[in-house]
């Protein structure tokens, strides 16, 4: 995957290991906050109640409660049917920088809540949980990297774990954008609409 | 150290030492292959069928669990990048080889289309090329297969580019639309650049380098890191040193003529390694020019919605991913910039969806709209020509060393006036085709970025000012040659590797006829 650097002219680039990467922007399935995937088997066994491997259970139940809030389940299965919250879980405790990042949103998260009602984020009202979190969602999609405030970044990145980890699960790519690739077809078929 | 001597010895089994060896092999010539990465079964190894769920981590592995390869530039594997391209097949116009003719800039190939046709067509043969005849002075048609049909999204961009007075063709690409011998046609499962499990893709190793090895003249040694060229007193390549790549037990191979082909930045920096008193600053570098004159390719890409297909019902459209291409168009256009660039598009597949991080909003409304615009979704990628500069080039990295203990190659560049005019050009126009073709752009890409690795050791007829002659041989070292994307003098816009295979069969075939004039 190409990665994109600054458009100051003045700018001499010296780069690593570009040959070894895809030829293509955009064409590989990079993910967010993964800088070094391991050589990985597939999922062996079928999956029992998700464990978190590095969040306690609060904070699991906090970041679950987020996933949950940017993916509904509506009248298809949301966040919590594809086992997100597990995902964002197994990204982050191998990643120090974004354990940072979370810990820190996760306290702030409360600190409103309290301000709001002296209650804990996870005993907000819906709408009050949205209350706060809508303004970091709008941050995030009107600003990019140093402009955010740690907050908004925290969000970012809840959201964009959240995205990679839904759409990339059988749910969110089979069930529910209806994927239909991968399948040997005879020949590839003529567009037949107007266009 | 009295190793057999063989006619040839190459290293690199991709593109340009596949197509070459199993060429010289065919002439009759005693070749072997030294291949930094392990021996593959491309029917078995990659991950060619594999969905993203099927893993923890959801990153799909180009290799199945415990198969070794493509896991560093020097230690790809038996096919090296052809086991991973996506089968892009461009002949090169009489344009692209006399640049500086035309446009005043660069620097000219010392030979003509005409030379390099005859091998087009081999090469075409051999592999099997599908695409339509279309008749362009910049894209010289080929012998091809027949093409295989555009997609619907393909149309809509081909409907809105007319409007512009661009053209839309389709891609030409080295997989098959119809059966061939033991290959049989494409399945359109839309994974090309990991393997292809049934070879409908063409690759150097299953395709040229098998079928070759089987005449007995053809040795091909995986596993052997190559890692210096010695020369003797006369200054010719007497040994060529390398390690196991998974012993490290050091080896070393003798052939009458060495070509080193294992791609653009890894050759050079195979030359660069290799010093001795007689070449301080690296093998066949009289010149100074070794890694000198790089001239990437140079792209910006855009992720757009095409708004006729929002909330359409989701289509298998995958295919052998692009089976489009807007060829170079502007060289009929007024502009202030020597060169031209190309579009490539429509290549992402539908397994992945990294663009819902960046579609706006949460909840309900943000779910829905990542669901409609799913068969919307396209890349547009604008491939450009940079011209030489002297801050572009490829070093060793002073500081940095590979697992194998190895230096590291280093790219650095930097876009010229003239380079930045066209790159903004591409920008523009790209953005105009898009908007033409009714599409709502999510995200432009932030800077220029670099792509396929071109030039470095190029072609010339002056030793002052180039590295190899024109039939890829060191001016220096008479029995070395240099057959990969790094010789070449210009990149055209377009995708190097049939040009690469066509010139490795060319040298091959010089190579032949140099062997049976010198004594055995």
């Amino acid at each position: 995957m190409a990665s994109y650097s600054s458009d100051r002219r003045s700018l001499l680039k010296i780069f690593g290991a570009i040959g070894a990467t895809c030829a293509y922007p955009f064409a590989s399935d990079e993910l967010h906050g993964q800088t070094a995937p391991e050589h990985q088997h597939p999922i062996a066994a079928p999956k029992s109640e998700p464990q978190p491997r590095f969040f306690n259970k609060t904070d699991f139940a906090m970041v679950s409660r987020i996933a949950d809030l940017i993916i509904p389940r509506t009248d298809s299965p949301g966040a919590i049917d594809a086992d997100v919250p597990a995902y964002i879980d197994l990204v982050v405790a191998r990643n120090t920088d974004q354990q940072l990042v979370v810990a820190d949103g996760l306290r702030w998260l409360d600190t409103e809540a309290d301000k709001i009602s002296g209650k804990k984020f996870l005993e907000l009202s819906e709408g009050e949980q949205l209350s706060i979190l809508e303004p970091l969602c709008e941050a995030a999609d009107t600003s990019t990297g140093l402009a955010r405030g740690r907050n908004v970044q925290f969000f970012s990145l809840i959201k964009s774990l959240t995205a990679d980890g839904y759409y990339t699960s059988r749910v969110g790519l089979i069930e529910e954008l209806q994927y239909k690739g991968n399948a040997a077809l005879p020949s590839f078929p003529p567009c037949t609409h107007e266009h | 150290m009295a190793g057999k001597l063989y006619d040839v010895v190459v290293i690199g089994s991709g593109a340009g030492g596949g197509t070459l060896s199993a060429r010289l092999a065919e002439l009759g010539a005693d070749v072997l292959v030294l291949e930094g990465g392990p021996k593959l079964n491309t029917r078995t190894d990659f991950n060619t069928h594999a969905l993203p769920y099927e893993f923890p981590f959801r990153h799909v592995p180009v290799m199945k669990p415990g198969k070794p390869g493509m896991d560093g530039e020097r230690s790809r594997g038996l096919g090296g990048k052809t086991q991973l391209w996506n089968a892009v097949a461009l002949r090169f116009s009489q344009r692209d080889f006399k640049g500086r003719q035309h446009d005043g800039a660069g620097e000219d190939w010392p030979f003509d289309y005409a030379d390099m046709k005859p091998y087009y067509d081999r090469i075409e043969q051999q592999v099997g090329v599908c695409g339509n005849y279309d008749h362009l002075e910049d894209l010289p048609d080929g012998i091809f297969l027949p093409p295989v049909p555009l997609k619907c999204t393909d149309r809509a961009i081909q409907v809105g580019a007319q409007k512009l007075g661009v053209p839309v063709i389709h891609v030409r690409k080295a997989t098959l639309s119809q059966s061939r011998g033991t290959r049989p046609a494409c399945h359109f499962c839309g994974n090309c650049m990991s393997g292809c499990d049934v070879l409908a893709k063409y690759n150097s190793y299953d395709v040229h380098m098998i079928p070759a090895s089987r005449s007995g003249k053809l040795t091909l040694q995986h596993n052997s890191i190559v890692h210096e060229l010695a020369v003797s007193d006369e200054a010719e390549v007497k040994e060529v040193r390398y390690f196991d790549r998974e012993t490290r037990a050091e080896g070393a191979a003798q052939g009458r003529i060495v070509v080193v082909a294992c791609a653009c930045a890894q050759s050079i920096a195979l030359l660069l390694m290799s010093k001795s008193s007689r070449f301080p600053t690296g093998l066949g570098n009289s010149s100074g020019q070794l890694g000198k004159n790089f001239i990437p390719h140079i792209t910006a890409g855009f992720e757009a919605f095409l708004t006729d297909f929002i909330g359409k019902p989701p289509v298998n459209d995958e295919g052998f991913l692009d089976h489009a291409y807007i060829p170079s168009f502007m060289h009929e256009r007024k502009r202030d910039y020597p060169r031209s660039f190309g579009v490539q598009f429509n290549y992402q597949n539908h397994r992945s969806v990294g663009w819902a991080r960046s579609m706006k909003g949460m909840g309900k409304a943000y779910k829905q709209s990542i669901k409609d615009r799913y068969p919307a979704y396209m890349v547009f990628t604008g491939y450009h020509e940079m011209l030489p500069n002297k801050d572009t080039f490829i070093d060793l990295d002073p500081e940095r060393v590979d697992e194998y203990g190895l230096p590291r190659a280093r790219r650095s560049w930097k876009l010229s006036d003239d380079d930045w005019k066209l790159h903004n050009d591409m920008k523009k126009w790209c953005r105009e085709i898009l908007l033409a073709s009714k599409a709502e752009i999510l995200t432009v890409s932030q800077g220029p970025a670099t792509n396929h690795e071109v030039g470095g050791c190029r072609i010339g007829t002056d030793p002052r000012t180039s590295v190899v002659n024109e039939f890829c041989r060191s001016h220096d070292v008479p029995n070395l040659y240099v057959v990969d994307a790094s010789v070449f003098p210009s990149s055209s816009e377009k995708n190097p590797t049939l040009t690469i295979m066509a010139l490795a069969t060319r040298t091959a075939d010089h190579i032949a006829e140099q062997l049976k004039g010198s004594p055995a």
